[in-house]
Parts: structure tokens; sequence; C-alpha cells
């Protein structure tokens, strides 16, 4: 009995400290999503206009997440993908108003607020989703200085990376919009960001 | 023939095995699986960068990952010791031989399935099969231990067998238990899928969302305890102790089963319960096995 007794002591003593150390790890885990978001930079100033000829500043991104692309509607190989993962995210996380999703254009000069409009018919099924258009500086410089994005060779040579920017403006994570696994990713961490 | 030597090794790979089972919990548990965004290397390499690139990595995660493939990795060597050892001692014992071998299949199986999973950016289904795996890939191993264990006590049991009645109790009792984990592992997979569609949903949402057959997974729960209970009560003047210790195991892991799967529901799915509600399933798969192959045997 006394064998036993021991066995039994020994067993409970491996599960507690078994339970300890998952308990440890997870918490370590869940840390560590938020440490892996830090804030990158804030973002610059800018005005541009949505498809629906309102203005839209950087003001408007404060107090929600969004989710900011570049794109150009007669691009045939990555933005129909990057607009398909912001359709996907957009349905996805359709019952909040905490979240945003902005398409700039780099071909302003083709992309005028009606292309725009016709453009945004083929993925967004409610209004968080902004698809701006402006003067083409403004929208490098926003690329290049506002978001540390590559902005040379427009339109063809856009950046195909999405920006997460949280409720302060500020510049949280970069993920590459061509690849699927990023809806993965952007979900956990938007999902972080509003326990935040 | 040096079979404490075989048993000891079988017993190693069997611990190795739940351990392993619960470190892959503790990866599904933490969200740590796609901590390594590749496979069978982690980034550029074969352990984790050093230096931080936050697009690619969180350091955290992808530590977690990292130990539960190499532990992995551990286990695959200590049956491939295992395999050598039933090849030498076991050669004309053609059952432990392909066991021992089928246990290399499917450690090594396993792995690639885990290979699968990242590939497939965690899909649901394969991580149920990944875990399936696991759960027979214990199996074996447990039904090593126990034939190494009664080869190595031949002079101090004799086999009786029960009647036929009470083992095909216990048969129904495994086959109740791999149901009930069936049924466990689909509630996962659907909570998943719903948690990857609708990431919006709270806890006590999601759960609502299941269908019907969350009920049969509670119902079976109950089955399994009062199977338990029979099982105790028929067996429980054995003459070896070891079945007398595996019937109050059971009948204890099945209740404190009932009881993390109630937590799971109640407050809200926490990470620990669910981990040891998945961990302490796979122990019921083992012990079944040991159970059915030592229940026809008696003190010399």
């Amino acid at each position: 009995m006394n064998w036993l007794n021991k066995k039994i002591i020994l067993s409970f003593f491996v599960i507690i400290s078994l339970g300890f150390l998952a308990f440890f790890v997870i918490d370590k885990a869940v840390k560590s999503r938020l440490n892996n978001l830090p804030i990158i930079s804030n973002i610059a100033k800018f005005e541009l206009t949505n498809f629906d000829n309102q203005k839209f500043t950087n003001d408007q991104l404060i107090g929600k997440l969004s989710l900011v692309a570049f794109i150009f509607t007669s691009c045939e190989d990555a933005c129909p993908i990057m607009s398909d993962h912001f359709s996907v995210l957009q349905k996805r996380f359709y019952d909040s108003d905490l979240i945003q999703f902005i398409s700039i254009t780099v071909d302003p000069s083709v992309d005028s607020e009606n292309v725009l409009n016709d453009y945004s018919k083929n993925y967004s099924i409610k209004d968080n989703w902004f698809f701006l258009t402006g003067d083409l500086q403004e929208i490098i410089n926003l690329a290049e200085k506002g978001l540390f994005l590559s902005a040379s060779l427009l339109p063809a040579g856009h950046s195909t990376r999405f920006v997460l920017v949280d409720q302060n403006g500020n510049v949280r994570r970069y993920y590459e919009g061509t690849d699927k696994t990023s809806i993965f990713e952007i979900q956990n961490d938007i999902l972080t960001l509003l326990d935040d | 023939m040096n079979i404490r030597l075989f048993f000891r090794s079988a017993l190693l790979s069997t611990i190795l095995a739940y351990l392993l089972i619960f470190i892959g919990g503790l990866v599904r548990v933490s969200g740590a699986g796609m901590g390594c965004p590749n496979w069978p290397k982690c980034g550029d390499n074969w352990i984790p960068p050093t230096n931080v690139d936050l697009e690619q990595f969180n350091l955290t995660l992808a530590w977690i990952e990292f130990i539960n493939r190499s532990f992995g990795a551990i286990l695959g060597i200590s049956i491939i010791v295992l395999c050598f050892l039933s090849v030498k001692y076991f050669y004309s014992d053609k059952r432990i031989l392909s066991i021992s071998f089928l246990s290399l299949f499917l450690v090594i199986a396993n792995g690639v399935v885990g290979g699968a999973l990242v590939w497939t950016n965690l899909n649901p289904f394969i991580k149920t099969f990944h875990m399936i795996l696991a759960l027979a890939l214990v199996s074996s191993l447990s039904f090593l231990t126990v034939e190494a264990y009664k080869i190595l006590s031949v002079n101090k049991f004799a086999h009786r067998p029960s009647s036929n009645i009470n083992k095909k109790i216990i048969f129904i009792f495994a086959i109740c238990i791999i149901i009930e984990i069936l049924l466990g592992t689909g509630i996962r997979t659907n909570i998943e899928i719903i948690q990857i569609e609708f990431p919006l949903l709270d806890k006590s949402e999601q759960l609502d969302s299941i269908p019907f057959y969350k009920y049969f997974h509670t119902f079976m729960g109950f089955t399994l305890l009062f199977l338990s209970f029979y099982l105790y009560k028929i067996f429980s003047n054995h003459s070896l102790k070891i079945i007398k210790s595996l019937n109050i195991f059971i009948l204890c892991m099945i209740t404190v089963q009932i009881l993390l799967g109630e937590l799971l529901v109640f407050s809200e799915l926490p990470q620990l319960a669910r981990l040891f509600h998945t961990w302490g399933s796979s122990w019921l798969v083992g012990i079944s096995v040991i159970y059915y192959n030592l229940v026809d045997y008696e003190l010399a």
C-alpha cells in the first residue's frame, strides 16, 4: 500500500507540474501575440477621396482597426487576389464596426471615383471598405513615407503588402497580401488587438 | 533474450508518446501550430531563428512548435531502438515484430501529417487525423509494453480466460472510448471551423452553433462512467494488483473527464482544461489496451 501511495503522490506531482508548465506556456503564448504587434510608426497625415466623393483623411483611422492596401483596377495579377482576401476578411468581420478596409489606387489618372465605385461592387458588401483616389504624389508619399512601402514604377510596381493600422493610427504589422495564409494571420492579429 | 531491456524500451517509448501528445495539445491550445511557418525546417534553419523578424516569426510560438517537433524526433529515435530490439529478441514473434514496425510507421506518418498541417495552414480535419494517428501510436506502444510485461512475468502469471461476456464488455468499453474521442474531436474540429469563418462569435455562440451530436458526447461520457463502474464491480476481486489499480484509474479518469468536459462548456473553454481533457482521453485509450490484454491473467 505504501508503494501504491508513493506512486499516486508522484503521479499527482507530475500532473500538477505539467499543469503549471502548460499554464506558463499558454500565458507566454498569449502575451507574445501582442508583443509581436509592436508600434512600428504613426501613419502620416493624408487626404484622399473615397469612391463616393467623400473626403477620407488620416483622422478617420482613429478608433478603428484599418487594413490598408495599394491596388489599381486594371491590374490583373496581384490586385484581384488582394481584393479577394480583403473581401474574405470583410465577410468574416461583418458584424464589427471597429474594423475598416482601405484600398488606395496607385493609378489615379485611370481610377476615377466612378471606376472605383464599379470596382468596389465586385468585392465589397458593406460600407466599411473605402476605395480611395487622389493626387498621385500624395499617394506615393503616403506609401513611401507614411507606410514605408515601395511605390516606384507605378502602377505595376506597387507594393502587394497589407498594412494593419491600430485604433490610434499606428502601423502594427505588414503582411504579404497575395498570400492566402496572411488571412489567418490577420484574423488572429485583429482579434488580439480587439481584445487588448 | 533480454526481455527486460525490450520492456523498458517499450515503456519509455509509451511514456514519451504520452508526453508528446501533451506537448502537441499544448501547441494546439496555445495557437502555436504555425509558430514555424514551414516544415520540416523552421524558417531557413532547423532551429528557430534568434534574430527577430516579426513579420515571419513569433519567436515564442516558434519555440513551442519547435519543442513539439524535437520531441517527435526523440520519440522516433526511441521507437527505432525498440524496433531494433524487437528484431534482435523477437524475430520469431511476428506479432511483436509487426506491431513494433507499425509503431515506427505511425510515428513517421504522424510526423509527415504534422508537416501537412503546416502546409495546409492548420486544416482542422488534418489536425484531427494527427490526433487519431497519435492515439493509434500510443495503443500500439501500450500493447508492446503489456506484452513484454506478460513475458517478463511469465512465472508469476497464469492464463485464465475471463468469461466471454466480460471480455466483450471490455471490448465495448474500448469501442465506446474511441467513439467518444471521435465525437470530441468532431466537436473541436467544428469549433475551429466556426472560429475561422466567424471569428467574432464568442465561445458560447460557437458552442451553440455545433449540431446536436454534442449532446451525444455527454451521453456517451455517462455511458462510459456506467461501464467503468461495472468493470470495477466485476473485476474488483481480480488477483492481479495492476488490474485493481487500473479499475480505480479508469473510474477516476472518466469522472475527471466528465468534470473537465463540463468545465469546458461552463467556463468558456479554458485552454488548460481543454489540454487535460484531450490528454486524459489519450490515457484512456492506452489503458484500455493494457486492461484488455491483462484481464485474462491471474496470479499463478
